[in-house]
């Protein structure tokens, strides 16, 4: 009788483990995802001012148009009102347009070969790359975290425990994307020389 | 020649999860032979207070916790506390021998350097890493790269001159990522540890051999237990050597998928991976020179990214047992197999 009575404790404390176990992981994920989500604002914020300071720079190389600041700085507070509104998708489409001039700007590099052999510029091109690739690597780890947190919380055991504790442990993420028509213009898109 | 290759999409999770599982086996492999190794010896102490005792009855006697198992506890004990030694040092371990300096943000001098820390940073974001790795360029002409520190806070990459300027953007960030990978999987906790447990497991199963073998009594009862040890002694090198080898492959797979996983991309590291062979072998003679002139090359040749010995036939305690899979076997698990 005493032996069984142990068992049962043992059991009860196994199990009382594991719950607590689970529920620390997944409250861990989703603060991993929310500190990446935030990660990408830090990059948005960081390629806005690099590329500020970039295309102040660019301008002493060549004649090119202000407007392109004004296209980034319109297309900032674009995405910055979306982002106060809450509205992903049109922040998406905002931050999208700043990346399409990124690439305007490798492009005109490409156009002009004096330029492209000048240090400061080769120094500039790997500055944008580098910038678009820790955006692009912020978004990555994001959707890696939210690939993490979907797949602990829909596994079989861990979906019992959630359901016990929906409040703190059922959150709905999205995966950061495009929206389907950027999406086919993307696809559709090449390099006119 | 990459054009050598088939290249097909690489699936890095089922690479990562099936080399999960053997790590585990490892481990568990090798807990098991210290606690047998432990209770064995205490089995023998305890028996030699109590002759008449079997050997049944002291197992009993320690699973009720009668006699407290010292020799399983101590041998823990002494486990433990080098282990905390050796990784708190480690990252300085690694670098031993080597003409070596520091690159920031600040200090790059060149464009290369420039780059180098940018693709680190980057791989940094992609793996979610909180901690900006210490970034190192070891100033020597063959290519070759490490990851080293026991956590993400004092975790260090390294990588040679030459491996910085002949490599493009892409292929040096998927040789840093592959590095990176390394430190997320823990990889370097892991081996050390491994490599520590497996030495004090021998020095201790050595002088048990010789205490046995000289400190005998003429008790009878000895005779079963000194063939044990000396089964033991000849069997154990073999076994953790073997252990270490299999967990060391194991991480090499597991970082190149990790590096697939971070770029979602397989050719640049293939592509490096080629390039850093064709280069070895090339170069053979004066690689081979550097790499032996080069002191404590041994604490770095498991936790390089190319081993060196793949290519070159240098000196080497581990040559009969590789560290790293076969360049094809690495290819072919990141999905480029060779075109017959």
């Amino acid at each position: 009788m005493r032996t069984f009575f142990f068992f049962i404790l043992a059991i009860i404390f196994i199990i009382f483990a594991v719950v607590i176990g689970v529920y620390n992981t997944l409250i861990r994920m989703i603060e991993a995802i929310n500190n990446n989500k935030k990660q990408i604002d830090i990059q948005l914020d960081r390629r806005f001012k690099v590329f500020e300071s970039l295309i102040e720079a660019v301008k002493k190389y060549m004649d090119y148009e202000k407007t392109t600041l004004k296209e980034v700085v319109a297309l900032r507070n674009q995405a910055q009102a979306a982002k106060a509104t809450g509205d992903e998708k049109a922040r998406m489409v905002a931050e999208e347009g700043i990346s399409k001039i990124a690439a305007g700007l490798s492009v005109v590099f490409e156009a002009y070969p004096d330029l492209k052999a000048n240090q400061n510029v080769v120094a500039l091109q790997e500055e944008i790359v580098n910038t678009e690739n820790r955006l692009a690597y912020a978004k990555q780890a994001y959707n890696d975290s939210v690939e993490r947190y979907m797949a602990k919380k829909k596994s079989f055991f861990e979906a019992i425990i959630v359901n016990l504790f929906r409040d703190s442990l059922d959150k709905q993420f999205d995966y950061w994307g495009l929206s389907e028509a950027t999406a086919a213009s993307h696809e559709n898109y090449t390099v006119k020389f | 020649m990459l054009q050598d290759y088939h290249q097909e999409a690489a699936d890095w999770r089922k690479t990562i999860r099936s080399n999960t599982h053997k790590t585990w086996f490892v481990i568990t492999a090798f807990i098991s032979i210290y606690v047998v190794t432990g209770l064995l010896i205490d089995i023998m102490r305890v028996l030699s207070m109590y002759p008449e005792a079997s050997v049944s009855l002291v197992l009993k006697a320690f699973l009720k916790g009668m006699i407290v198992p010292w020799a399983t506890l101590i041998l823990g004990g002494i486990a433990i506390i080098s282990w905390v030694i050796t990784l708190a040092f480690s990252d300085k371990i690694m670098l031993l021998g080597t003409e070596y300096y520091e690159i920031t943000e600040t200090s790059a001098r060149t464009f290369k350097e420039k780059q180098l820390y940018h693709v680190v940073e980057e791989m940094k974001i992609a793996a979610g890493l909180h901690f900006m790795p210490k970034v190192f360029v070891i100033d020597a002409n063959y290519m070759n790269a490490f990851a080293s520190g026991y956590s993400e806070r004092s975790a260090m990459v390294a990588i040679t001159k030459g491996l910085m300027e002949k490599l493009d953007r892409a292929e040096l960030k998927a040789v840093m990522a592959h590095e990176l990978s390394h430190i997320r999987h823990l990889d370097i906790k892991l081996t050390l540890t491994v490599a520590l447990l497996g030495n004090i497991l021998l020095l201790v199963v050595d002088m048990f051999f010789y205490s046995a073998l000289f400190g005998r009594d003429g008790r009878r009862e000895d005779n079963r237990f000194l063939a044990v040890i000396m089964l033991l002694r000849y069997l154990l090198p073999v076994v953790t050597v073997l252990l270490s080898l299999f967990l060391s492959r194991t991480r090499e797979y597991m970082a190149d998928a990790g590096s697939v996983e971070l770029m979602r991309d397989n050719e640049p590291l293939a592509r490096a991976l080629i390039k850093i062979s064709a280069d070895h072998t090339e170069h053979a003679e004066e690689y081979e020179k550097a790499y032996q002139e080069t002191p404590h090359e041994e604490v770095r040749q498991a936790a390089y990214l190319f081993d060196p010995s793949e290519v070159l036939p240098l000196r080497s305690l581990t040559n009969a047992f590789r560290t790293h899979p076969a360049l094809s076997d690495r290819l072919k698990a990141i999905g480029f197999s060779k075109k017959q």
